[in-house]
This record gives structure tokens, C-alpha cells and sequence, in this order.
């Protein structure tokens, strides 16, 4: 912080129960009533993988999908959505199981430092729910409001196109860089 | 949908809901199961390089890791080993490190650019309930820094605060609101002292410096650094046929990576301290947390969480790791601090600010006779890596191409302005995009194309540049006719109609640099890899490379999977803890991959052969006569006759339990002696060249960068997948700088836009249509021939928008970012000077070749044969800078002209015109004054 003004930060606002569904799992938290989405999302509901770039909507890393549209959480009172249905990165996965659009992020490049990778994938998660087949120029602009710094953003598209393209059934996925093993230690007859 | 996700298959079927297969899973068998079922993937021929039999070719010639090549991974899109922790939300980052009992710590930070710390009171906020500790200057009086010639930092102001947001004192409290308040308690007694802004104004004695440096202090001026070089024969400059001469302003650029600094500290019940942070290097944090906190290193462990982007920006050891550390200390529970993102540009350490001025001669031959560069650069209020930075602004400009003279001086000084550090493709971004303009207009001069102007003056593999760097395998010659097919440039260039450009740029920088910053021991190795295999088969890699998201845990990861032929999922790489890993010298200079990876095939061959010594003593077939491939090592001739790897293995571990390797790297002894030899010296260079495609809007000044074909020499792309994903991030950070990126400071001196809103980094929509193109030259000491490909690739981009902006409007504007304003006034400007009315009737510029186009092209088809063998090593003579020119190249070029000179310090005519940089040089030393000299 900078600079020496006093500002008091107590007391806290009161605390209510905010309710929600998150990725499936019904929710009871009590929080304060100015409570931020972001904060409940972290320290309360412990969805880590929602994260915090810049805490003022110009990063789009804590994107949310609620009721399946995504938000950025880090904009969103917690009491403002109550009874909602909220959708984080860690409810992406079907069980053990990638989605495609998680797939596809990981084959396709479409992560490296990883940590856009939450927003993007709600967002992109979003669209493909709405548009089976989006055109590049669709996809850019579902992506617009997330910022990367590390993949440019093309790696990301083609991610998002090949998840499409598996989703409407078009292609196979791609094959993981080793083939599964049935047997994991091979040998000759002796 | 379900709750989470569970990494490991569990009773469910590995089939997903939607029948496909399941993401990257692995069956394991019960260890010890193997070596009866024949089954194993057919060698991948496709990978293997044609002179191991193989059909992989193999243009740049041979290397010598050729033989250990398996065909499993290595030139395969790899995805990265951790990229399901990312996709799934499991990748733990700084502020995602919650540890019980833990509270928030914040941090008091200066409101004035400068000013003495009279007095500090605390004893409001410590008293407020819920303050857990309080902490300032007093408790932490060691100084640190990332370079151990320039230690200038300490944990929190100790007397002095040098920049607006520098840090004061630090609360931690049971939650942020307490912290928040507390912070805003203390109370500090400042005396305002005269700030400096402009770099200008730093190369001038002052009364009170911002650091002092005692006897190595430069008079009393604001210089941390300066630099002075000549090289060549700088007397016939004045009979050139073409001179360019170039002042550039830069302005400073942040990283701007997602995840902004965070930091838990916690001292265990040992009394040790376990420090979580997002640290490019980890190593020097540790260096630096020991001294600070005054405890031995082994009482401190560092732990790398993941590193949201780091782009050189979490490469310093930073004070609030410090802090942290200490309030974790005084409180007795361990303590988080996360920036918000306005502090994150308050600790900067981004690209310098610069003022940088070039001139560059031709002659008539169309050959390079000199380089004269002179940069300034703000460093802002503390060293930092600076002292590199200053060198690097002109030692890296010295290739690719060959010089007729080379002059450089450099200097860098202290402003009440956040510190400037590093920053991708550090120090040689803003000269570069300086000289690769300059050529482009020498080449408008001497009207030739600019793209065989480059070609003709190459420096070919195996050479050595003018101040002595070893250059070793080159791609820039076929970097550039990749680009230039690849883009049509010759249908396109100086022909388009207006507002639409074509412009090139090159890139050349370093892969690890030669000397390790800290030396002690003298021999240590630059980077160390350990090996360890029990009984169940599994690999596990212990390395002190930092993964910033660059993938440098897959690049380990392939080369030990490449070497043992084991599927990559078998290889498990730690690199998270100091306890664990050894000492690496972490993630900058671009330096992981070439080191890093050398020193995992050293120890991955130690393992290799153990594993061949075993197999071939159960089958009693001789070493040489067996392979590896694919969990299994049989005899070349009858693949029937083999063991498997467990097998094998499990007859290496008798009577001695886990195998374990450890492997080093270290560069081998090259470069000049002169004063300043060292830096920028590497065991590789990488090269790159850009072609860039523009629109710009002559009625706004809007540019739009539409293409950009790119083509970077990586030696080898181990893994093309992350080779793309660097080149074409590299563009996007590249082009941000260019064209919309800066730390705007105000008139007062105010950062004014410390937010991702102001600040503008490209999105999407500003991002062009990028092709990358991979060129391999094969490096002679580069695992499995690689280089670097996480830095070079970001130089040519400035330099190719600069160019192709002059091509589609005629005008050259050389001050960073192109804004639309900037643009807008040089077109009115240029309307008044020549008369125009109408923006549209901007006459586009067009080019006739004059008759040196035709010698250059031949001099460069010359060229051409004379590389590729020299790359092949059919040639072996030596080369060095100075052949162009006439020189011998086995006697240095000094004993052959006595007009040549080698110098690193101005003579006492050379004093009196000294341009701006370089008139730092007129101020002395303060040990001299006191000698009196
Ligand atoms: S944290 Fe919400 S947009 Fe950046
Ligand atoms: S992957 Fe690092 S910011 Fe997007």
C-alpha cells in the first residue's frame, strides 16, 4: 500500500450464509455480506484454481462460469449470485477423466505457465456449450477479455478448435505423446 | 459432473464417458512382471537420424549424441509433463500455498520518489488487536542483490526510500482487512530529497547520490555502470558510402506476467526455514534469504511453487521474500503475502528505459565497416542484473554480422523510478531493433535489397564475432531465405500500394551465459542433474531448473526418456526444493535447456550404461551389439534375444539397492581477455529472422500487425510443440513493446498506469497471423543439438513492425511504442515538409536496384557454399570476424594492422567528444580522486 492515510478497515460487514452450487456440490458458507466471489471461491469453498491476476476484471484469470455464463469472479459480490450454479476449472473433468477442451489445452499447447489457463478454459468451455463449430474470429472473440502473456494466443485457439472439432465428433482424439501400455515391461521370449 | 478430479484411475473403467481413452494413462503391471511377453512399439525410424539408420535427416551433419538417440520423444510434440496439474486447476502457485495457521502479511510502501526515513512508529499498529507482527529496516540491516558486485537492496528502507512504492516496514496480521489497517498505523517522518526522473539527469554529480559506492563511485553522479569498447579499425569510417545514423528513445516495458509475486514463509519446528515462492531462480534467494536473516544455507529451503510466467521478472531475490521470512520469524506462524497487481509494478525489474543512439557505415562494397552504439539506460532505483544489462545493450550486436569496427559505450544510472532488471531477451532487445533499422535504411541507401545486404555479411558457423565470442552452429542464412520464401517478400517488398508494409528484422542471442554470476566454488558446475531408479522402475530426475511455464521439466524430462528409451510418464522430474535438487543457477540467460539438458544426458548415459553392462551379462551378448528401445534392451540382430528394462534393471540394483547418476554441466573455457570478455559470452547463440506484414491506417496512425513469418535457429526443436509456443509468444510480447506497451511516468514522476488496463498488452485481436518456422542447425554441444528458443525469438519483432511500418508509409519514427499518435504527428509533419494535402497521397517507398545488388548476390551464393560446408564440418579452417575485410584468419587482426585496435577505456582525445552515454566517462572514480590522479 502506499502512502500513510489511516483507513479503517473494521468492522467487518455482517456475515450471512451464502449459498451456491460449485462444480456440483452444494454449498453453505458463511461470509460477509461485501464478500467477494473470488475470496469465497479461495478461502472458503477452496476452489484454488480459480486465481487472481489483477483483482480489477482486466486479466480474466478468475473467470467463473455462473449459470453457464462466465463472469469474472473478482468483479462479482458472492451474495449477488447466491443460488446459483457455479462452475470452476476444478469442475471442468468428467471424474478421472479430461474433458476435451482440457485435453486439447494440454496437446495443443494451449498452456504453458498455466496460469490463464482456468479462465481460458471456462470461457472456451462456454462458447463451445453454445457454438458447436465457432470460427477463429468467434473463438477470439469469446477470448477476448483474457489475457495471456505466454502462449500469444494462437496455441490457445487451435486448443479450442480441436476441442470443438472432438466434441462434435469429427476427429479422434489425439493420440498422448507415448501410447498407453498394456504391459508396461515388454520383453523378448527368454 | 463430478467433484474434482481424481489424477489417479481409480475402480472406474480407463474408457471416458464419451468412449474415448483416457488422458495420458499409463497400466503398470507389479514391478518385476516383465521379461516374458514380447510385445514392445516398433523403434519410430522417423526419429532416428539418417547416420544411425534412421530416417530422420539430418542437413547440419552429425552429433555427437546422435548414437543415444531411441526415437522415443526427442523432435516430438511433446505436451508438458505438468500440463494436467494446469488444465485441471491442481497447479499450486504462490498464493495457492495455504499452510495451517497461517496469516497475511502486507507491506508499507513509500509515497515519495526520494526521501530520508527520519523516523518510524509502529506502536499504533502493533497495538491493534489481531497484529501479529510488525516488522522495518532495523531488523534486517544486511544488504543483498542478485549480482555479488552490486549488493544495493535491503529487506525494507534503511534510511533511505528511492522510489515511489520502494518498501518501508511490513504488518502481518490474522487476516488482510487487520493487515490492511495496521499498515495504514504506522506512521513514518520522511525528509523529501531531490528525485531524478530523467536518466539524463543521472549522468550529472548530485549532492546526494541514490546509492554510494564508496570508492568505486563515479564521481558524484548517478552512474551505476558504465562500459566503453572499440574494437576494429574505426579510421576510414568517414570514406563509407552509406551511414545511418539513429537516436532512439525506448520506453520501459513490465513483464506482465498473470500470476503477480506471492510468498509464504514458514519456520518449522527445526528453527528452518521453508519459503514458498514463484522464483525463477530459487538459488539466490536462498543466497540472499541466508545472509538477510543471518542463518546458515542449509537452515533454509526454498520451494519453487509453480511460476504463473516469469519472463526474468521473478529472477531477482526480492525484499518481500525477506520480509515475509522475517514476520514469519517474530510471529511464530507462517505468513503470506501476495501482490496486488498494482505492487507488481512497483517491484518492475523490466526493460530499461533507454536512450540509444547508433550510427552504421557501409561502403562501398556493401560491407559493414562500423558499428558505433551508445546507449543510456534507466536502471531505476536499485542494480539489479544492470550491470550485465549495460554490457549487453552492445556486446550483443555484434553478431551476425561481420564488422568492419565496433564501438560501444554504455551506461547505466540510478533513478527514483522502480528497478529496471531483466526482461526476455534481456539488454539486447532495444539495440537490436536500433541496428536492424539502420540496416534496413543503409540498404534503401545503397539500394539494395535489405535481405541479401544481410546475407552478403554474414558471419559464418564455427567464427568468432569481433570481440572474440565463440559462434558454433548458425541458421541465420537459412533462417532468412526461409522467411523470404515463406512471406513472398520479393513480390511484395517496397511494392505495395500505401498503408500496407512488408519488413524484416534478424535476431541473435545468447543460450546460457559462459560464466556463472556467482563463481565460488571456482569450478563449479553451471548446472547439476541427479538420476535415481528403485526397484519399481520409475525414473526420478532431481534438478534445480526452475519450470517457469517454459517447459524445462519436459525438456529433461525427453532427454532422460530419449537416452533410457522409457515412455516420457515414467520420468518423474523434482525440481521443486532446494533440499532436494542441486544447486542450479535457475532459469534465465536462456540457459536451461542447453545446460540443464546436457547435464541429464550425462547422468542419464551413467544409468544407460549400467543398464547395458547388465543386459549384456544375462544374455551374454557383447555391449555394442544391443539396443535400447522402449522398456526393453535386446540384441541388435535378433530382437527376440533381449530383457526387458526391469529386468535389467533389477540385475544393476543387486547388492546395491537404487541406481543413482548425477551429471554436470560445465561451459568449456572460451572468449577474449579483455575487460568486459565475459559478458555475453555463451557455449551457443541462438539466431532468428522475422518477416512482419503491416496495415497501417495513414488517416489515424493505427498500425495493425497482420502476419509474421518467423524463423528461429533452436539447434534442435526437442520438443517442436514448446519451440512454436516460445516463438510465437515471444511475437506477442515482442509486439506489445513495439506497438502499444509502456510505463508511462508523469511529469512529477508518477508511474501513471501501475494497471493491466492502462498498461496495454496486446490481445487476441492485436495479435497477427504468426508462422513459425523452426530452423536446425544442429549445435556441436547442444543436448541432442539444441539451443535455446525463449528469448532470441522476441529481438527480430521490433525491428521487422519498425521496418515494414516504413514501408507501407515511408516514415521512420524511432521512439517505442509506435503509438497512433506518434505515427499520426510524423505523418503531418511529413505532409508539411513535402506538401501534401491529403494523407492519402503519401507517396509509398519504391526501390531500383543499383549494380552492388547483383555483387551481393553473388557474394552471398558464395557465402552460401562456404556455410553449409563449414556447418558440416567439411571446412575446418578457422574463421574470425575480419575475413570479410581482408584479414588472415589465424593471426588475431590486431597484429595485422596496427590501425586495429582492442580497447576498453576512452583515451584522453576520445574524452572530449564523447557522445551521451559515453560521457560518463568524463567523470572519475573516487579511489582516483583520492590517489589524486
Ligand atoms: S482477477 Fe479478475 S479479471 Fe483479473
Ligand atoms: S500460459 Fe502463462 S499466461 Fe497464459
Amino acid at each position: 500500500m502506499v502512502g500513510e492515510e489511516h483507513v479503517s478497515m473494521l468492522p467487518q460487514a455482517p456475515t450471512k450464509i451464502w449459498k451456491a452450487e460449485v462444480n456440483g456440490r452444494q454449498n453453505e458458507i458463511l461470509a460477509p455480506s461485501n464478500a467477494i466471489l473470488l475470496d469465497v471461491l479461495r478461502d472458503k469453498v477452496g476452489t484454488l484454481g480459480v486465481k487472481r491476476g489483477c483483482d480489477m476484471g482486466t486479466c480474466g484469470c478468475c473467470t467463473v462460469m455462473i449459470d453457464g455464463v462466465p463472469r469474472l469472479s473478482c468483479l462479482t459480490m458472492a451474495f449477488e449470485v447466491q443460488d446459483s450454479k457455479i462452475t470452476t476449472v476444478e469442475g471442468l473433468s468428467e471424474g478421472a477423466h479430461l474433458a476435451p477442451i482440457q485435453q486439447c489445452f494440454a496437446e495443443h499447447g494451449g498452456s504453458q505457465c498455466g496460469f490463464c489457463t482456468p479462465g481460458f478454459l471456462i470461457v472456451s468451455q462456454a462458447l463451445l456449450n453454445e457454438n458447436k463449430s465457432p470460427t477463429d474470429q468467434e473463438v477470439s472473440c469469446a477470448i477476448e477479455g483474457n489475457l495471456c502473456r505466454c502462449t500469444g494466443y494462437q496455441q490457445i485457439i487451435e486448443s479450442i478448435q480441436a476441442a470443438a472439432a472432438i466434441n462434435r465428433g469429427d476427429v479422434e482424439p489425439a493420440k498422448p505423446a507415448s501410447e498407453a501400455h498394456s504391459n508396461p515391461h515388454p520383453s523378448g521370449p527368454n | 459432473m463430478t467433484d474434482g478430479y481424481r489424477q489417479q484411475p481409480g475402480k472406474g473403467s480407463d474408457v471416458r464417458v464419451d468412449g474415448k481413452r483416457v488422458a495420458g494413462k499409463l497400466r503398470f503391471n507389479p514391478p518385476g512382471s516383465g521379461g516374458s511377453r514380447p510385445e514392445m512399439k516398433e523403434r519410430d525410424l522417423d526419429f532416428i537420424p539418417e547416420l544411425e539408420g534412421g530416417n530422420e535427416a539430418q542437413p547440419a551433419g552429425s552429433h555427437l549424441h546422435d548414437k543415444y538417440r531411441t526415437g522415443t520423444t526427442v523432435g516430438k510434440r511433446t505436451p508438458l509433463v505438468d500440463a494436467n496439474a494446469k488444465v485441471t486447476g491442481q497447479a499450486w502457485y504462490g498464493d495457492d500455498v495455504r499452510l495451517p495457521n497461517e496469516i497475511i502479511g502486507r507491506i508499507l510502501r513509500s509515497p515519495h520518489h526520494y526521501a530520508k526515513v527520519i523516523s518510524i512508529d509502529t506502536s499504533k499498529a502493533e497495538a491493534l488487536p489481531g497484529v501479529l507482527a510488525v516488522s522495518t529496516g532495523e531488523d534486517a540491516p544486511q544488504k543483498f542483490g542478485v549480482l555479488p558486485v552490486t549488493k544495493d537492496e535491503h529487506a525494507m528502507a534503511v534510511e533511505k526510500v528511492r522510489h515511489v512504492g520502494d518498501l518501508v516496514a511490513c504488518v502481518a496480521a490474522v487476516d488482510e482487512a487487520t493487515a490492511r489497517e495496521a499498515v495504514s498505523l504506522i506512521k513514518v517522518e520522511y525528509e523529501i530529497l531531490d528525485a531524478i526522473h530523467d536518466p539524463k539527469k543521472g549522468l550529472l554529480d548530485v549532492d546526494e547520490p541514490i546509492h554510494w559506492r564508496g570508492k568505486y563511485h563515479i564521481g558524484s553522479t548517478n552512474v551505476q555502470k558504465r562500459v566503453f569498447q572499440e574494437f576494429g579499425d574505426r579510421s576510414k569510417l568517414d570514406q563509407s558510402s552509406a551511414t545511418h545514423h539513429g537516436k532512439w528513445k525506448f520506453m520501459g516495458v513490465n513483464h506482465g506476467f498473470t500470476e503477480p509475486h506471492a510468498v509464504v514463509a514458514h519456520w518449522d519446528s527445526n528453527g528452518r526455514l521453508q519459503l514458498y515462492t514463484p522464483q525463477q531462480v530459487p538459488h539466490y534467494a536462498h543466497r540472499a534469504l541466508a545472509t538477510v536473516l543471518d542463518v546458515p544455507m542449509h537452515q533454509v529451503n526454498v520451494i519453487r511453487t509453480y511460476v504463473g510466467g516469469g519472463f526474468g521478472g521473478k529472477s531477482d531475490p526480492f525484499p518481500h521474500e525477506m520480509c515475509a521470512a522475517i514476520l514469519a520469524r517474530k510471529a511464530g506462524r507462517p505468513v503470506r503475502i501476495t501482490f496486488d497487481r498494482e505492487e507488481v509494478f512497483w517491484v518492475n525489474r523490466g526493460r530499461h528505459p533507454s536512450h540509444i543512439e547508433v550510427e552504421m557505415y557501409a561502403d562501398d562494397d556493401g560491407r559493414i565497416s562500423g558499428f558505433e552504439i551508445d546507449a543510456l539506460i534507466d536502471g531505476g532505483g536499485f542494480a539489479s542484473f544492470g550491470h550485465v544489462t549495460s554490457y549487453y545493450n552492445g556486446v550483443l550486436a555484434t553478431a551476425p554480422y561481420e564488422l568492419g569496427s565496433f564501438h560501444y559505450t554504455g551506461a547505466r544510472v540510478w533513478t527514483n523510478k522502480p528497478a529496471s532488471g531483466a526482461m526476455r531477451g534481456h539488454g539486447a532487445v532495444n539495440t537490436r531493433c536500433a541496428i536492424e533499422v539502420g540496416l534496413d535504411d543503409m540498404a534503401d541507401q545503397l539500394q539494395v535489397d535489405p535481405i541479401d545486404l544481410r546475407l552478403a555479411n554474414l558471419l559464418p558457423p564455427h567464427s568468432k564475432t569481433i570481440t572474440g565470442f565463440r559462434i558454433t552452429s548458425n541458421g541465420m542464412r537459412q533462417a532468412l531465405n526461409r522467411v523470404r520464401e515463406g512471406s513472398g517478400w520479393d513480390e511484395k517488398f517496397r511494392k505495395m500500394p500505401l498503408g500496407k508494409g512488408i519488413g524484416m528484422g534478424c535476431g541473435f542471442f545468447i543460450s546460457g551465459s559462459g560464466l556463472p554470476i556467482h563463481w565460488d566454488p571456482n569450478n563449479f558446475p553451471h548446472a547439476t542433474v541427479h538420476i535415481q531408479i528403485d526397484m519399481d522402475g520409475g525414473v526420478t530426475v532431481h534438478t534445480g531448473a526452475a519450470d517457469i511455464g517454459q517447459g524445462s521439466n519436459t525438456a529433461v524430462a525427453q532427454v532422460v526418456a530419449e537416452v533410457l528409451a522409457l515412455p516420457i510418464e515414467m520420468i518423474h522430474v523434482r525440481s521443486h526444493e532446494s533440499d532436494t535438487s542441486p544447486v542450479d543457477l535457475g532459469s534465465y540467460s536462456s540457459r536451461v535447456t542447453f545446460m540443464n539438458a546436457n547435464a541429464a544426458i550425462s547422468a542419464a548415459l551413467e544409468i544407460r550404461e549400467e543398464l547395458l553392462n547388465s543386459a549384456s551379462n544375462i544374455l551374454e551378448i557383447p555391449v555394442e551389439k544391443l539396443i535400447l528401445n522402449d522398456r526393453r534392451i535386446y540384441s541388435k540382430r535378433n530382437p527376440s534375444e533381449g530383457v526387458s528394462y526391469l529386468e535389467a534393471l533389477h540385475k544393476s540394483q543387486e547388492d546395491k539397492g537404487a541406481l543413482i547418476a548425477s551429471g554436470a554441466y560445465r561451459t568449456p573455457p572460451m572468449g577474449g581477455v579483455h575487460k568486459g570478455a565475459a559478458a555475453g559470452l555463451a557455449p551457443a547463440y541462438s539466431f532468428s529472422a522475422y518477416v512482419a506484414e503491416v496495415e497501417v491506417d495513414v488517416e489515424t496512425g493505427l498500425i495493425k500487425c497482420t502476419d509474421v513469418w518467423a524463423a528461429h535457429d533452436c539447434g534442435k526443436a526437442l520438443n517442436p510443440l514448446a519451440v512454436e509456443g516460445q516463438i510465437i509468444g515471444s511475437c506477442h510480447m515482442g509486439l506489445g513493446q513495439v506497438l502499444s506497451e509502456q510505463m508511462v511516468y508523469g511529469r512529477t514522476g508518477h508511474l501513471q498506469n501501475p494497471n493491466l488496463l492502462d498498461y496495454k498488452i496486446p490481445s487476441v485481436h492485436e495479435m497477427p497471423n504468426v508462422t513459425p518456422i523452426i530452423i536446425e542447425s544442429c549445435d556441436p554441444e547442444g543436448p541432442f543439438g539444441a539451443k535455446e528458443a525463449g528469448e532470441g525469438p522476441l529481438l527480430p519483432i521490433l525491428p521487422a513492425v519498425v521496418n515494414a511500418v516504413y514501408d507501407a508509409i515511408g516514415i521512420r519514427v524511432n521512439d517505442l511504442p509506435l503509438t497512433p499518435d506518434k505515427i499520426w504527428s510524423a505523418i503531418t509533419k511529413k505532409m508539411k515538409l513535402e506538401g501534401i494535402d491529403d494523407p492519402q497521397n503519401l507517396p509509398p517507398p519504391r526501390l531500383d536496384f543499383s549494380e552492388l545488388q547483383e555483387k551481393l548476390a553473388a557474394r552471398s551464393s558464395e557465402h552460401n557454399d562456404r556455410d553449409v560446408r563449414r556447418q558440416r564440418a567439411e571446412d575446418t579452417e578457422p574463421y574470425i570476424n575480419g575475413v570479410l575485410f581482408g584479414f588472415d584468419p589465424n593471426t588475431p587482426p590486431e597484429e595485422q594492422d596496427g590501425d586495429w585496435k582492442i580497447s576498453v577505456k576512452p583515451t584522453s582525445e576520445q574524452l572530449d567528444n564523447l557522445r551521451l552515454a559515453g560521457s560518463a566517462w568524463s567523470k572519475i572514480e573516487q579511489r582516483k580522486m583520492e590517489d589524486g590522479k
